[in-house]
């Protein structure tokens, strides 16, 4: 209305009269034309009207009376409809009737588009809610109807159908005159348009995609958010009676279902947005309420508290009716709860009543469990969360944050058991195992616990850091984990405490997983302790976890000893023998661990070897491989001791090692014959080795006599094997060369150099003594051989079983002399003895390089008839011993005081070893006060002794009172020829002797 | 006529209103020559109403029947042609009064429907009788549904369809008695309390012009009904002066809070606004001045009321609260805002003066005063709150300061006449002035202060 104002209102009023006046139709004219609209003949010509002159007098009534409004828009649909059916059927015949009528049609669309967009520009108040229902409502009224055409594309090809429909220029129009009521509507009631498409959405389902999104992307951020909006309206009037969890799919609240389909719908283009919205609505449902906001409308949701508070639940059942939504949300969700939010969170939650917050919490829950990223994260939130964070927090006056915690304590509770459930009645009504519980039974997938399945590791550690109530969630958490996964996710459970478990309360950890898993799983044990192996066979475990599984696992078997002890037989100590089983199948798969580099590692290694049961059965590589590999390692263990010992550190752990090692090798040997040969014969040769031997004060290639060479100028000989080897013809010339080496260097080149060897500590020394005879003692006397006979007298050691010694006997010949030359066991008369010079030397240079060898001799020698496979030792040993006493011009024996000692040893084990009667075997009592001389004479008559008796095993008889063999003297020959020259020795020094008199008396 | 339902039933939906419809109108033309006292539309009769042309259901197991909005329109316009082919008011009355009359029942909301687009489509096109019966239709009936069918119309021709406002222009000389009907149930709905209920610019002219050009129109339907004061309870006052009053008095301040709210330069419009209810109060003072003759004509003064003494308490304690409100809202007080305030003071002392003078208002100052105690400072309002004798009756009587004029004139010349012209549009036009007639106070009036009248 352009009006020029000339001074009095009423002036301008009445000029805007007659200004208009021209243009509208007198009454009469108008009831003429209600007349023709209705009856769709012209009143005054009485002649049909044609779809166009009818639409015209349509639009004129529009125009002119406004009752008529509702009859012009339903007249007007059926125009669109004809236009839409013509520009189809054109179409369909492909134009060849080229579109007379589209064309006639199109221009009265033209003008009620006209018409209406120029109404809606004057007063969108009034005209666009009326506009975009209406238009709505047709869109969807004619999607649906021209769904079926044959040109029109299957609804789910949305672009092509987009396409079809906005080259209609009905659909079009419609379109735009929709999209400029929302235009209008947006700046104060947004909700009421968006409700109707909302409604013809849910109406005109499938058909009428292509209206929603090609609004929603014409919109993107306003629809989403509106969208949002009126669902949460719909669902604040009637959702929240009676929302359950998941009773109402679609057929209670149809709104919510058509807002999933269309943020479903949107979500291939604008996820971004909707994500966005999504969370904004979280946030601005909590966040404090400000009336006077300037950003919200009067009539957005904000305004209200009421809506405010459903917004919470409504974003629940929105995500758990659509796992797209969800899944959006879901990840950044759990960023967003920080403790502000939570507090705000908490207030908001705290006015809904009781069941209301059950069901939103039954929802959470199933959401949570059926999330399939992002489980973990929201599993630490939740823990962190609901773990209280201090006990001297939880005072008598609860904090704010306390209800927080409470509350997510209580999520997570009901998470547990929902999960419980979910896992327990999967395969619910078979009573397959799971272990052989086939693919063919669908299991339903909680997406939670699959996801989680990944995360086994760092639950584990979780659990494992003992903090207050969280590990027992987290705990409950792997028990339901482990079930769910299986054998497989149960057993790496089970393997990652027990290599993460630090100490006995964490390893506790473990039993209460499996005394609840072995209800339902049966051999869970072995299969994590083959888990655990197959670990150490990859190397996937470092050093630390390496060293704790194997002191876990020790631990456990300890335990078990300890529970046999109190005869308290549980699921723990049912465990602990289901470990130790298992652990003795893989006995040989520890072995090799006992040579680790790490200290550490092999010390735990024989800590669970020394307590681990052995195998019922197993393959005699496997028990050779084992005591090699213990035996290496009670020399390792002894070698560190003692460097633990000299670098003053705290000796516990390497003696706890070596009597761990000691334990070992006892009760090794004690499994079958077979091994205990192994280990005695390894122990000797291992004493012998050249690089322990100064372990056990040996000292190696020690010339008496010569100097010792720096080690700076170690002399090179310049005298190669090879080089002269490779002399065409030297090899039978001998003289001169290299060949002729002697024990003590090379002809011609002087003494060999003495190595400097690193001595022992003399205490030491004789330690590790004591420790390797202590084995060897026990081998040999725990071994099963005399199995059959226990030890009547506890405080009495048992004696050293005769086949042990033997082999130990064996053995030490073997080692002491290579040459089996004249190794029969008789003795040959003494002269004899100048054919065996070199090899007696050697025997003799054994015996002082190394001193433990006399030690042998005694163990050998308590184990009779052993000694007699030493025969050819002692010999030899005895021979140089005659020669040197022989040679020797000293005035007293005590002036070489080795060969005083070898004598007496000697002589000693001989008497011990019963291969001389006690009146021989008595005579090195007397050596120390003898000249060198008498000593040999002595000596002689030991020898001449043995000559004629010869040291055979079968001269000794079991004697079952003693337990042992013995030897009975009587009946070999005469003792009293041999005895003669001690008497005459007696005689001589009978001042000095006189005390000793009686041991020889025969 | 109850039996006719079996052969309406298998009709559609169209036919069968018509059929009643036309059946209607033979039975009551029969009941009107029997001469049946009261003619009264038995019951069974407005049942068939309900379910055939109102198409509310009458149980659960009839289907619902819906008329399309063509099928509608046809009906409105058969009805139409109907009530203007009956050319027996009575009963035409009659029809209208049972189709359209509200029973409370469930039907009444599409009986309003009906009815608005009935009424709108008169309107449109010009029936005069359907716009007579719905006059009456609005004496009758209950304030809440008259003011709904006053929105129908204001929607229809002020705001949804552009250029169709001179249709309803119309009206005023179509049928006085329906403009008068719809101007007092337009100043009901629109009580200026807020943005929606602030009449549109277009209202407002049409109204202005109206009266302005007629001032009788407001007094049609009091003059033309009957004097039994039998008005049914809560309808619409006889006179829509109680409303215009209140528009005028409001305006002022209820304009300036929606432009403090709108926040933009839309001076023209609000100048437009002030000038036309300027134009508005002196066209209602005017009506005042006519009143003191018609009531005496009916031998009514002073025995009737037609401006309730509630409605002006009701008035006075809302403007109170809105001159309240424009005072917190407006600390930084500029000569604008201080303005109209006074405005509406000045416009409400002078309708009560005028008012009592002329007989529509009937109470003592006593009264009054206790009315106005609460409402601030207004000269002029004094000077009428005191009345002439305020000078003898010293006991309400103010400082002697308070306002000079009354110390130097205690007895104004002329108690009528504002001693300042308020606002200019009364002072562009002051021609009639001079029209006023010479003789205010009238025998009979309760007034003491001319005793020797």
């Amino acid at each position: 209305m352009s009006v020029v104002f000339d001074g009095s209102p009423l002036k301008a009023m009445q000029s805007s009269h007659s200004h208009t006046a021209p243009a509208a139709l007198s009454a009469q004219e108008l009831s003429q034309e209600i007349k023709s609209f209705i009856s769709g003949v012209d009143a005054v010509q009485g002649r049909k009207l044609g779809v166009r002159e009818h639409a015209r007098c349509a639009v004129r009534l529009l125009r002119s009376v406004p009752a008529c409004r509702g009859a012009v828009l339903e007249h007007l649909r059926g125009v669109y409809d004809e236009h839409v059916s013509t520009f189809l059927h054109n179409l369909e015949t492909e134009g060849n009737a080229s579109s007379g009528s589209t064309s006639n049609l199109e221009d009265i669309i033209q003008e009620v588009h006209g018409v209406l967009s120029e109404f809606i520009r004057l007063n969108p108040r009034a005209w666009a809610p009326l506009v975009s229902t209406w238009a709505v409502d047709l869109l969807g009224q004619l999607s649906s109807k021209h769904a079926g055409r044959r040109v029109a594309p299957h609804s789910s090809s949305l672009n092509e159908l987009l396409q079809l429909w906005m080259s209609c220029a009905a659909t079009r129009s419609l379109m735009e005159a929709y999209s400029q009521c929302l235009a209008a509507m947006l700046a104060w009631c947004p909700d009421a348009c968006v409700d109707a498409l909302l409604d013809t959405s849910v109406k005109h389902s499938p058909h009428f995609d292509w209206v929603v999104a090609h609004i929603g992307s014409a919109f993107p951020g306003t629809i989403i958010s509106r969208v949002l909006a009126c669902g949460l309206k719909d669902f604040c009037s009637h959702g929240a009676k009676d929302q359950g969890p998941l009773v109402e799919k679609g057929n209670r609240v149809p709104k919510i279902g058509s807002v999933v389909g269309i943020l479903g719908h949107l979500a291939a283009h604008h996820s971004d947005s909707i994500r966005k919205e999504l969370l904004r609505m979280f946030q601005e449902s909590l966040a404090p309420s400000t009336p006077l906001s300037p950003s919200s409308s009067s009539t957005s949701w904000e305004a209200s508290p009421q809506l405010r508070r459903a917004a919470v639940p409504f974003l629940l059942q929105l995500a758990a009716m659509s796992p797209n939504l969800f899944g959006a949300v879901s990840s950044e969700l759990v960023e967003l709860l920080r403790p502000a939010v939570l507090l705000q969170l908490q207030a908001l939650l705290q006015g809904l009543p009781r069941e209301e917050l059950d069901n939103m919490l039954g929802l959470a829950v199933h959401l949570i469990s059926q999330s399939p990223t992002g489980g973990a994260r929201v599993l630490r939130f939740l823990a962190d969360t609901a773990t209280p964070a201090s006990v001297i927090i939880s005072g008598p006056t609860p904090s704010p944050h306390e209800g927080v915690r409470e509350g997510c304590d209580r999520l997570l509770q009901m998470l547990l058991l929902h999960l419980h459930k979910l896992v327990f009645n999967r395969s619910e009504g078979s009573e397959v195992s799971p272990f052989c519980s086939t693919s063919s039974q669908p299991q339903r997938v909680i997406p939670f616990l699959e996801e989680l399945r990944s995360h086994v590791a760092p639950l584990c550690a979780e659990t494992l850091r003992l903090e207050r109530k969280r590990h027992l969630w987290l705990h409950q958490l792997l028990c339901l984990l482990s079930v769910y996964g299986g054998p497989s996710v149960a057993t790496e459970t089970l393997c990652q405490l027990l290599t993460q478990a630090r100490n006995p309360e964490e390893l506790a950890l473990a039993w209460q997983l499996h005394a609840t898993l072995s209800s339902c799983m049966a051999g869970l044990v072995p299969a994590a302790v083959t888990h655990c192996v197959a670990q150490i066979h990859t190397h996937t475990l470092g050093r630390r976890q390496l060293r704790q599984l194997l002191l876990n696992l020790a631990a456990v078997l300890q335990s078990q000893d300890e529970e046999k002890k109190a005869a308290a037989a549980g699921a723990q100590s049912s465990m602990a023998a289901q470990i130790g089983s298992a652990v003795s199948v893989h006995l040989h798969d520890f072995g090799p661990l006992l040579l680790h580099g790490d200290p550490a590692v092999s010390h735990a290694a024989v800590r669970l070897l020394s307590c681990s049961p052995l195998p019922r059965t197993a393959s005699p590589a496997h028990l050779l491989l084992l005591s090699r590999a213990a035996v290496t390692h009670f020399f390792l263990a002894l070698r560190r001791r003692g460097e633990a010992g000299k670098a003053g550190q705290d000796a516990g752990q390497s003696g706890e090692a070596v009597s761990c090692s000691v334990l070992l090798l006892t009760r090794f040997a004690a499994y079958s014959a077979l091994t205990l040969k192994a280990i005695l014969q390894q122990l000797v040769e291992g004493a012998l080795h050249k690089g322990n031997a100064e372990l056990f004060g040996g000292q190696i290639a020690d010339m008496s006599g010569a100097p010792v060479a720096s080690p700076s100028v170690s002399p090179d000989l310049g005298a190669s094997l090879l080089d002269i080897n490779c002399r065409f013809g030297t090899t039978v010339n001998f003289s001169g060369s290299v060949w002729s080496v002697f024990h003590a260097g090379v002809i011609g080149k002087g003494l060999k150099a003495r190595t400097a060897a690193n001595l022992l500590d003399p205490s030491e020394v004789i330690q590790n003594i004591q420790t390797l005879l202590a084995v060897i003692v026990q081998c040999c006397s725990s071994s099963s051989l005399n199995g059959s006979q226990s030890p009547s007298d506890p405080e009495e050691p048992p004696p050293i079983n005769a086949e042990a010694a033997k082999i130990v006997a064996v053995t030490l010949v073997e080692n002491v002399c290579p040459d089996v030359a004249n190794g029969e066991l008789p003795w040959p008369p003494e002269e004899h003895a100048r054919t065996t010079v070199e090899r007696d030397i050697h025997i003799r240079r054994c015996f002082e390089a190394h001193p433990v060898l006399f030690h042998l001799l005694q163990v050998v020698a308590a184990g009779r008839p052993a000694l007699c496979y030493c025969s050819a030792v002692l010999r030899g040993l005895l021979a140089t011993l005659l020669s040197h006493w022989e040679g020797s011009r000293e005035a007293s024996s005590t002036d070489s005081p080795w060969h005083l000692q070898a004598s007496c040893l000697l002589v000693s084990c001989m008497g011990e070893g019963q291969l001389l009667p006690p009146v021989l075997a008595n005579v090195h009592e007397a050596f120390a006060h003898l000249t060198p001389f008498e000593v040999r004479l002595l000596l002689l008559a030991v020898w001449e002794y043995v000559r004629g008796n010869g040291p055979l095993p079968q001269k000794f008889v079991f004697s079952s009172d003693k337990g042992m063999f013995c030897r009975d003297f009587s009946r070999d020959g005469d003792v009293s020829r041999y005895v003669a020259p001690i008497h005459s020795v007696l005689h001589k020094n009978i001042d000095r002797l006189g005390h000793l008199c009686w041991r020889f008396q025969l | 006529m109850g039996d006719i339902r079996q052969s309406l039933l298998p009709r559609d939906v169209l036919s069968a209103a018509k059929e009643l419809l036309y059946h209607l109108d033979i039975y009551i033309c029969n009941m009107v020559q029997s001469g049946r006292q009261p003619p009264q539309v038995d019951s069974k009769t407005l049942d068939l109403i309900e379910e055939f042309i109102l198409h509310t259901p009458k149980d659960r197991n009839t289907p619902v029947r819906r008329m399309s909005a063509l099928q509608e329109l046809q009906l409105l316009e058969i009805m139409c042609s109907c009530f203007q082919e009956q050319s027996r008011d009575t009963v035409r009355q009659l029809m209208f009064s049972a189709l359209f009359n509200l029973q409370g029942n469930q039907a009444d909301e599409s009986r309003m429907a009906l009815l608005s687009k009935l009424v709108s489509m008169a309107v449109a096109v010009g029936r005069v009788p359907i716009l007579e019966c719905a006059a009456t239709w609005l004496q009758r009936t209950h304030c809440l549904y008259c003011v709904r069918l006053a929105q129908v119309l204001v929607d229809d021709y002020c705001s949804m369809v552009p250029g169709s406002g001179p249709t309803l222009h119309n009206i005023h000389s179509a049928s006085p008695r329906f403009c008068c009907q719809f101007i007092a149930a337009v100043t009901t709905l629109y009580d200026l309390t807020s943005e929606e209920l602030t009449p549109p610019m277009e209202l407002l002219q049409m109204i202005v012009s109206w009266i302005q050009d007629d001032p009788r129109l407001v007094l049609i339907t009091f003059l033309n009904s009957p004097l039994s004061g039998s008005q049914p309870i809560s309808s619409l006052d006889v006179t829509p002066l109680g409303g215009l009053i209140r528009w005028c008095i409001k305006a002022p301040l209820a304009y300036r809070r929606n432009k403090k709210q709108a926040n933009d330069g839309s001076s023209d419009g609000e100048l437009d606004a002030a000038r036309l209810f300027s134009a508005l109060h002196l066209s209602v003072l005017q009506v005042f001045m006519l009143l003191p003759n018609i009531l005496n004509e009916k031998g009514l003064f002073g025995r009737l009321a037609l401006l309730q003494m509630e409605s002006v308490a009701a008035l006075t304690s809302d403007l109170s609260r809105l001159l309240d409100q424009a005072d917190k809202h407006t600390h930084a007080a500029t000569s604008d805002t201080h303005a109209a305030p006074q405005l509406a003071l000045d416009r409400l002392a002078q309708a009560l003066q005028v008012a009592m003078a002329s007989g529509a208002l009937l109470c003592s100052r006593e009264d009054l005063r206790a009315i106005c105690s609460r409402l601030p400072h207004n000269n002029l309002l004094q000077l009428v709150l005191s009345g002439p004798v305020m000078y003898y009756n010293n006991i309400h009587t103010p400082p002697l300061a308070y306002s000079p004029h009354a110390a130097h004139s205690p007895i104004p010349a002329h108690p009528t006449l504002p001693p300042h012209t308020p606002h200019t549009p009364l002072a562009a036009h002051p021609a009639p002035h001079a029209q006023y007639p010479a003789q205010p106070f009238m025998t009979g009036m309760p007034f003491p202060f001319r005793p020797g009248h």
